[in-house]
């Protein structure tokens, strides 16, 4: 199973630059999910990837071979890929056995198309493993939105492919049924365990499916890494507020691990600042509140901070507020547990737990 | 004949390929449109100005100076002018009607425009002789009968006459245009102003006129268009009458001896007064090329009328009437009478017109070739507009939206301004092409060029790529990919492309009277010869074969397409 490699791409549209520097490695067997705002080049890198654009430079590698360079582009149906799209593409005048066993009946490089007898039996067990047995004989016209997202997904698995494209395959179901399918998805990644590139601009469907993010801005990777190094770790201001909520604070790095804005004063963990100007992200789940007659006193090691309750809003899991902080204007997001509320005008103490700084 | 071509558009994102296999395709486009259109329209603007020593502006000179020839401009602009206002007249309230109301019957009313939309308008314009004419016509006769009065009540050769026959066939591109906006508005624009009180008079008048105003406009545009390219109505209803439209004076220079000079200087105004008139009409559209509309889109809820109910629909009837009920009553009689000014006795029925018509060779030749120029050019065009649209759909070579504008191009020439064209083209070497079939089927092809090309288009519009880049990435070629899964979803698309393609030629009169020789007759001729001769009741029996025929394409339209030719989905809804 080979990796993904896209190195320095580039690919304008008119005098837009789509993507405008995009480097990439998807290792082998890994799901990366590219995940943006519209615009942000997501599925231009896709279909470059796929083989239906060619690059302006930069070059596309799979394994060991080139797919496409300036120069060259291999054509789609020679890259043993696998693709889903974001409209199922299923061709309403063949059956669900037929469109599932289309692909099946080609040769793909040194490997022979799979002989009939086969393909029948092939075509079954992936509708079974994608639970839509007994299913052969419809068309996709008589099918959910939901069943037709089935029939694409095995229609793409069945060939073997060894990379595997997706292309914002839930944004036409509707929630509930986009849950199950992200949690069916990566049941059969996990099952598989082909490379995969899976475009989306939703952060939790991102965070659920894949091993790791790759969230994109303008054309490039802004950061790369797990759920959790995005969440806890952002590492520009664009990732911070793209994934989940933060607090951004503008100050001063003072040493290495202070952060200095006014009368505030917090130590950064794990930090390694330049003194000079400097963005604080904190997470409104960061900050843990307390009364203010409880706070412990500030010691090291610990980021306390006086403040008022400006507003409290009961969401049924959390509670938001938004407070005060004493000695200036600073107003943080603070989420908080159902179990003990404050209400507006009580004095609190934020304890903050974690804090990363982002690049300006 | 230029048909309104609204398709709804939706915008599709780039996939252009990059690969540069235009070579090939280039060389045929060019080749083609060189025969097809730059090679007579060059011709004819250089024989405009071409004289005895050279180049010379005498022509023109003549034609803006010759009281004659300026009359007949004048005559064009007034029937031009009034016919499309008629037409509106008509065509907005009935969309109106059909669109936004409770009004009954709708799926009748749709059913007979466009009945009226594939009409021949020269046909029309007999049956109008047969009724309203001021010696024989039958409403005339019944009018002399009833109120004993000596003059006849209506006349049809008059430019009122001629105004009321063309308004009568044009106002469905009208409707059309509107009717196709209507169905994108939707009703809380128009709930708002009623819930503040407003009437549904006032309602319409306000919100939802402003709303259409330049699908309005538009589909006056057009018919003004239509109106100045019309040969056969004016020939019909104007030259007994004594005066000339631009068409009928063109066509009087094509006789014996023919001044092909003047005729050529006659055409390029009318070229240019046609350019720029669709120059308007895509302007006022942007480039969507249907008007565009504010508000979200969705719900329609129809007005109620109330007590207009049973008004609107008999005035609806009363236009159907004047359109279809009356003219192809008066082709029927005409058709099975001995005389068909008589009442229709039992000693008067015969079926003589029809043994007349179809024993004659001439008119069995005619017929013969008629079918096989149309089944000719419908198979050629229809391939032709076929690869045109899938190539620029797909974007496949640089310059695909030159391709595209160049296929459409043909609608802005004039029927008879082509065959001008195409006259001096090919009457000289090295394409001697006059007094064969084929100059024919180059007129046909170029002018359905335009019709074939938009429904094409929309065929592929409807097919998105994803379809095809999902069998390309399973491992199909693109070739492959093109017979299995590309051409079987467009077939009836194509097999609709056919269609129009095939209509228009049955019915083409106004080139086909410039190039037709005694050899080369094709119906719509005959029909035309038949009037010289005064012989009704065969000019009412090839009329009726060219409906059947025109309505069997129609009906086959719409059983592979599952919607009317004017772009209706026979769904509930606006019913």
């Amino acid at each position: 199973m080979p990796g993904v490699s896209i190195r320095g791409l580039r690919k304008r549209y008119g005098d837009v630059a789509a993507v405008d520097g995009l480097d990439l490695e998807v290792k082998p067997g890994e799901l990366v999910a590219l995940l943006g705002p519209s615009g942000c080049g997501k599925t231009t890198t896709l279909r470059v990837v796929a083989g239906f654009l060619a690059p302006d430079s930069g070059e596309v590698w799979v394994g060991d071979r080139c797919l496409s360079s300036p120069a060259t582009v291999i054509p789609p149906e020679r890259r043993r890929m696998g693709m889903i799209f974001q409209s199922y593409a299923l061709w309403p005048h063949m059956t669900v056995a037929q469109n599932v066993g289309y692909g099946l009946r080609f040769s793909k490089d040194g490997r022979r198309g799979v002989p009939r007898s086969e393909r029948d039996g092939k075509v079954t067990e992936m509708l079974r493993v994608v639970q839509l047995a007994g299913y052969e004989q419809r068309y996709p016209g008589e099918l959910s939105g939901g069943q037709q997202q089935r029939v694409a997904v095995a229609r793409a698995l069945v060939v073997e492919p060894e990379i595997l494209l997706l292309d914002e395959p839930l944004s036409n179901l509707d929630a509930s049924l986009r849950e199950e399918m992200r949690f069916e998805i990566r049941r059969l990644h996990e099952t598989f365990g082909i490379t995969t590139l899976y475009v989306t601009h939703d952060q939790s469907e991102a965070m659920v499916i894949s091993d790791r993010v790759a969230v994109l801005d303008q054309g490039r990777v802004a950061q790369i890494g797990t759920a959790e190094e995005l969440f806890e770790r952002p590492r520009t201001r664009f990732v911070a507020e793209f994934i989940g909520k933060t607090n951004l604070i503008e100050g001063t790095a003072e040493r290495s691990d202070i952060f200095v804005r006014g009368p505030l004063r917090l130590r950064v963990f794990d930090a390694n600042l330049t003194p000079g100007p400097v963005v604080l992200s904190i997470r409104p789940h960061q900050i843990a509140l307390g009364p203010a007659s409880l706070a412990p006193p500030s010691s090291a090691g610990e980021n306390v901070l006086r403040a008022t309750v400006l507003r409290a809003s009961y969401l049924g899991d959390a509670v938001d507020y938004q407070v005060q902080l004493d000695g200036g204007d600073l107003v943080l997001r603070v989420a908080g547990p159902v179990t003990r509320r404050f209400r507006p005008g009580d004095a609190v103490a934020l304890t903050v737990l974690q804090c990363s700084a982002v690049r300006l | 004949m230029a048909r309104e071509l609204t398709v709804t558009l939706r915008p599709l994102p780039s996939r252009l390929e990059g690969l540069d296999r235009s070579a090939p395709v280039w060389i045929i486009a060019a080749a083609a449109l060189l025969l097809l259109m730059l090679l007579p329209l060059g011709w004819l603007g250089y024989l405009s100005v071409s004289g005895e020593g050279g180049l010379t502006l005498a022509h023109y000179a003549r034609v803006f100076t010759d009281a004659r020839l300026q009359k007949a401009l004048w005559n064009t602009v007034v029937l031009a002018f009034w016919s499309a206002l008629l037409s509106l007249a008509i065509g907005a309230p009935m969309a109106w009607l059909t669109a936004r109301t409770d009004l009954p019957g709708k799926r009748v009313i749709r059913g007979l425009v466009m009945a009226s939309f594939v009409t021949p308008p020269f046909l029309g314009a007999f049956a109008w002789v047969m009724l309203a004419g001021p010696n024989a016509g039958y409403l005339n006769k019944l009018y002399r009968g009833l109120s004993g009065a000596e003059a006849p009540l209506l006349n049809i050769f008059t430019m009122p006459g001629l105004i009321f026959v063309v308004a009568l066939y044009t106002f469905p591109y009208v409707y059309i245009m509107i009717v196709n906006t209507l169905e994108l508005i939707a009703s809380d624009l128009e709930e708002a102003a009623s819930i503040l009180g407003a009437s549904r008079l006032w309602v319409a008048l306000t919100v939802t006129l402003p709303m259409v105003a330049p699908a309005i406009l538009s589909g006056f545009i057009l018919s003004v268009l239509q109106a100045l390219a019309l040969f056969g109505s004016p020939a019909i209803l104007a030259l007994p009458a004594g005066f000339h439209t631009i068409t009928t004076q063109i066509w009087a220079l094509f006789q014996y001896p023919p001044k092909v000079e003047m005729a050529a200087a006659f055409s390029v105004p009318l070229l240019l007064a046609t350019a720029l008139l669709l120059f308007l009409q895509k302007k006022l559209l942007g480039r969507r090329g249907y008007a565009a509309v504010g508000g979200k889109g969705g719900q329609r809820r129809q007005i109620a009328l109330g007590p207009w109910r049973q008004p609107a629909l008999v005035a609806c009837l009363a236009v159907m009437a004047c359109a279809i009920f009356l003219p192809y009553g008066i082709l029927a009689k005409a058709a099975f009478s001995r005389a068909w000014a008589q009442p229709l006795t039992w000693d008067n029925v015969t079926l003589g017109n029809w043994s007349f018509t179809f024993l004659s060779i001439s008119t069995q030749t005619a017929i013969v070739n008629t079918l096989e120029l149309g089944i000719l050019t419908a198979c050629v065009g229809a391939g032709l507009a076929t690869l045109l649209a899938y190539i620029t759909n797909r974007r496949l070579i640089v310059g695909h939206q030159l391709l595209a504008f160049l296929a459409l191009a043909p609608v802005v020439i004039p029927g008879v301004v082509l065959a001008v064209g195409l006259f001096i083209a090919y009457t000289r070497p090295p394409f001697l092409l006059y007094g064969t079939l084929w100059i024919l089927f180059l007129a046909y092809l170029t002018k359905e060029m335009p019709v074939g090309y938009s429904q094409s288009d929309a065929t592929f519009r409807g097919i998105h790529p994803e379809l095809e880049e999902a069998g390309r990435i399973l491992g199909a070629g693109r070739l492959r990919v093109l017979g299995e899964i590309t051409a079987p979803l467009a077939r009836s698309g194509i097999i609709a492309t056919w269609c129009f393609i095939f209509i228009g030629v049955i019915r083409e009169l106004s080139a086909s009277i410039l190039l037709f020789t005694p050899n080369t007759k094709v119906m719509s001729v005959v029909i035309f010869d038949l009037k010289e001769e005064g012989q009704f009741g065969a000019i009412a029996v090839l009329g009726l074969f060219m409906l059947a025929v025109t309505f069997l394409a129609v009906v086959l339209m719409q059983t592979l397409l599952g919607r009317d030719v004017l772009g209706a989905r026979p769904s509930g809804g606006s019913g």
